[in-house]
């Protein structure tokens, strides 16, 4: 038993190596050599080049104050609505479960395009209503500026920073608050000096995790910052890639360094806060209900507010992207417009050979990523649980340091690996860049589920006279059953809509949906893109709900604890965050 | 069935020291009986108990449960735990969640490959025995603690079983089950014809439960005994100690009389239960707090000394009072009506059977 996992140990290390640690390696080689074909000649000429680059100062000031603006953002909403939904008697309080799953249903990208359509300078649907409306010369707002990509970010990162913030309100302890009161202060100080201080740590773990998905992003900054030549670093770097007329390779590995070491040190500190939370103990065994606040004149606006959110987040997207889908260049709506709607954009892209390509490759990408994926996490997981050596901790490390790699970053790093081997420029180097850099999204749901398997189930059944191959198809695989649909469908959701990696990686024939769908935006085919956008919605959206179904089917017997769609994808976000 | 220990060692590598979980243990369980290794949290009763049903491997030494050797070091012999045909009940029960309770009783007949038919009336049968009739479609989840324990007894005993294993199975219940469940458990298996090894830590569970008691410390089995004789007649001081309240104080051997041992200890000469000694074995005298009298004394023999209250606390069933004699605190329980209070001075009483002297 002990040499099998041993083996098991050792052979995992290797591969997760190859897919984790060989990327960054290559990435700071890459960075020292002087191009694809002199790798390895130390040079430092790449950093000299980025560092002093006249553009840069401008791209940092650009890049922190999105950054740091998104996350702000992201996190004051977060906290707002973490409020009102665990500690007030807001009303229709399922609505804040569509704020925790939304990411899972529009990609961003798709979501950066939707506010690129509305609110656009030249065109944006909305600016045009509210020039008409108020006789207007100019368009009120524009979107390809710092402030609206800010918005947009903050928008996307909600979720996570909810997902962080709203368990830590929900299981506060309200003496704290009363005491307070007791002591003669008012709620809002009780607000101020006691909860928000109370919940440092999550509000903290939150705002980090934001900067570092900020950092991360690519859609948002090339969807909205682009056109308005607004660069930050991750778009720097794919400009030196695909943007000039020689891509430069070291100079984007040079680049890809820094955000790297930004990015790796603040895990760091993130996995402190997070730690540091455990220390702050708000979680009681009791089982205590926090005291509900009233709101009373204030509910029904409050709530309206929240709804509003929610429609931003799921409603307004999808309806721009259908009726941007359906005319054959941007108008606003009206007689005019509905007289121009028809199918074409729809008929034209399910025609168009790159897209089919793009769907296909995504959705191969999808299902067998997901699948070798959660079964590589399964197996990791395994060993990080049950064996506990040196060498399964290593792994655990080792798994999990793609959790800071961004990934357009990553992307370089796995370019200057795949052009060394037969892989580049083939869908498998999509493949394996996809499990390499999201196999932490894997691994947790797996490492919970594992968890949860007792020791002494699995020894009770030995003892009750069932072999070890009894053991595992009647007790520990079903039970290891909610865990790898979660898993599964974590994964296939983001490789069936990964941008960042596939925008550095694919290559004519490899196209993916999202590479796609930022090309029509480039070029501006708004219509193209939005029949492809939705038609990615959809076929993610039935994926999902088939293996849900069929985790169902094949989850044994007796009903657990019934959870709701919602509550699953909830928990499954947790679960990766 | 009776099972035979022997020679049996297991020791572990934690930072750098080895601990000694078994260190060379013999041990005879009869048949039919209920044994119960008792010890303190790390003693490594828990370890011997894995041992037997194994789910874990010694190092040295031999188990034999009836005719059939189930390990042995020397003759190489490892029959795995599905093999071994025993019933087990785990301290978090290890009720599969997934399952319902008939599903999780039915198990170990379902890998007997007995026909279904069977199957239902052996485990309805049995589920009624654990009074849980008509709960075979509940789902596993929605058990109460106390129901959990009894189908994790229901399955440990469905296969009929000729030995069963208890890994601490109360000590997740509260305390007013635990008392219930005990009684009733003690009951269930004096019903069958079964050998239960029944691991605790807790010393009311042992001295109610069992027909014999080994008590362990450090890997070792100090002592084997019945409930009584661990009680009253313990051998060592860890024993005596261990299985309830006691007064310990440093005694020297002055003379061995007719019925009694007589000793010279800091509150005075004392007459105990008689016990043979060396002449410079260090003594200690254990005065449990329950068998202080106040009261006259009904024979001549009876120890009498004179002391101070110094402390007393009201705690219900009775006062309890520190009371000074000489250089000597002793704990005494005193009737809760009693009308003393700090700085009274009363005459103790002790019983010579009831001062147990014991080797240090």
């Amino acid at each position: 038993m002990e040499k099998r996992n041993a083996r098991l140990t050792y052979s995992l290390i290797v591969i997760v190596s190859l897919l984790t640690v060989a990327p960054v390696i290559m990435l700071i080689i890459g960075s020292f050599s002087n191009s694809l074909h002199s790798f390895g000649n130390f040079t430092l000429k790449k950093y000299v080049a980025v560092y002093t680059d006249p553009m840069l100062i401008d791209i940092l000031g650009n890049t922190a104050a999105f950054v740091l603006g998104s996350a702000l953002f992201a996190t004051v909403l977060a906290i707002f609505l973490a409020y009102l939904n665990n500690r007030t008697d807001i009303p229709f309080k399922f609505l804040f479960k569509v704020v925790s799953v939304m990411p899972m249903m529009i990609p961003h990208v798709l979501f950066g395009v939707s506010w690129a359509l509305l609110l656009n300078p030249t065109n944006g649907i909305l600016n045009m209503l509210l020039m008409r409306l108020f006789t207007l010369s100019k368009a009120p707002f524009n979107i390809y500026t710092i402030p609206g990509m800010i918005v947009v970010e903050g928008l996307l990162d909600l979720p996570v920073a909810y997902l962080i913030i709203s368990p830590a309100m929900g299981s506060f302890d309200a003496t704290l608050e009363e005491s307070s009161r007791v002591f003669k202060a008012g709620p809002l100080k009780t607000f101020f000096r006691i909860t928000l201080p109370v919940l440092r740590p999550a509000i903290m773990a939150s705002f980090i995790l934001c900067i570092v998905r900020a950092l991360a992003s690519f859609a948002v900054p090339s969807v909205l910052g682009m056109p308005g030549r607004i660069y930050v670093l991750s778009t720097f770097i794919y400009r030196v890639v695909s943007m000039s007329l020689i891509a430069d390779y070291g100079k984007a590995a040079a680049i890809g360094m820094s955000i790297l070491v930004i990015s790796i040190s603040l895990i760091y500190v993130y996995r402190y806060y997070t730690r540091a939370s455990d220390k702050f103990v708000t979680v009681s065994s009791r089982g205590f209900k926090p005291t509900v606040v009233e709101l009373r004149k204030g509910r029904i606006p409050l709530f309206i507010i929240v709804l509003f959110i929610s429609a931003l987040l799921i409603l307004l997207p999808v309806l721009v992207l259908f009726y941007t889908s359906l005319i054959p260049y941007v108008m606003e709506p009206g007689i005019k417009a509905f007289k121009a709607m028809s199918w074409d954009n729809w008929r034209i892209v399910i025609k168009d050979p790159i897209s089919v390509r793009s769907l296909k490759n995504s959705l191969f990408l999808g299902v067998v990523g997901a699948t070798v994926g959660s079964f590589l996490s399964v197996l990791v997981a395994y060993v990080i649980v049950k064996a506990k050596t040196k060498a399964a901790g290593f792994l655990e490390s080792i798994s999990f340091l793609s959790f800071s790699f961004p990934g357009i970053v990553i992307g370089i790093g796995f370019m200057w690996y795949f052009v060394r081997t037969p892989l580049y420029g083939t869908i498998w180097a999509l493949f394996f860049g996809y499990i390499a850099t999201y196999l932490p999204y894997g691994i947790r749901p797996m490492t919970s589920a594992f968890i949860q398997i007792h020791g002494s189930l699995e020894e009770s059944s030995l003892v009750c006279g069932a072999s070890f191959a009894t053991t595992l198809r009647r007790i520990v695989l079903p039970l290891l059953v909610p865990g790898m649909v979660s898993a599964w469908i974590l994964l296939a959701t983001m490789f069936f809509r990964e941008l960042s990696i596939s925008v550095v990686l694919s290559r004519p024939g490899t196209e993916t949906l999202a590479v796609q769908i930022l090309r029509f935006s480039e070029d501006g085919q708004w219509g193209k893109l939005s029949a492809l956008g939705l038609i990615m919605i959809f076929v993610s959206t039935a994926m999902v709900l088939v293996v849900n179904a069929l985790g169902a089917y094949f989850k044994p017997g007796e009903v657990r604890e019934k959870k709701s769609v919602w509550t699953k994808g909830e928990a499954k976000l947790k679960a990766a965050v | 069935m009776e099972i035979n220990v022997r020679g049996l060692k297991k020791y572990y590598q934690s930072e750098g020291k080895v601990i000694k979980a078994l260190d060379d243990v013999d041990l005879t369980i009869e048949a039919n009986k209920i044994f119960t290794l008792l010890g303190p949290s790390g003693c490594g009763k828990t370890t011997l108990l894995r041992c037997i049903v194994g789910l874990e491997t010694p190092d040295e030494g031999e188990i034999q449960i009836g005719e059939t050797i189930v390990w042995s070091k020397e003759k190489e012999i490892y029959v795995p735990p599905e093999k071994r045909q025993l019933g087990m009940v785990f301290q978090t029960y290890a009720i599969w969640p997934h399952m319902n309770v008939f599903n999780n009783v039915a198990y170990p007949l379902q890998n007997m490959k007995l026909p279904k038919e069977e199957i239902a009336v052996r485990v309805a049968k049995t589920l009624k025995f654990v009074q849980l009739e008509g709960f075979e479609n509940r789902p596993s989840t929605r058990l109460s603690g106390g129901q959990q324990q009894r189908v994790a007894l229901a399955r440990a005993l469905v296969a009929e079983p000729k030995v069963i294993l208890f890994d601490e199975p109360l000590s997740n219940l509260d305390a007013k089950l635990r008392e219930e469940t005990r009684k009733e458990l003690r009951q269930f298996l004096t019903e069958l014809e079964i050998t239960a090894v029944y691991v605790t830590h807790d010393r009311v569970e042992a001295l109610a439960l069992s027909d014999m008691i080994g008590v362990m410390n450090k890997g070792k089995i100090i002592e084997l005994g019945t409930p009584r004789k661990i009680y009253f007649d313990a051998d060592h001081q860890f024993v005596a100690d261990f299985i309830g309240r006691s007064n310990l104080i440093p005694a020297k051997l002055l003379r061995q009389e007719k019925q009694h041992t007589i000793v010279d200890t800091p509150i005075g000469e004392i007459a105990c239960h008689k016990r043979t000694f060396e002449k410079d074995d260090e003594l200690v005298l254990c005065l449990r707090p329950e068998f202080i009298n106040t009261e006259k004394p009904s024979d001549e023999h009876t120890n009498r000394v004179k002391g101070i209250i110094q402390h007393i606390t009201f705690v219900g069933e009775v006062y309890e009072a520190d009371v000074q004699i000489g250089e000597e605190t002793v704990l005494v329980k005193l009737d809760p009506e009693t009308t003393l209070v700090v700085g009274d001075e009363l005459t103790l009483s002790m019983k010579p059977d009831h001062c147990l002297l014991v080797s240090r």
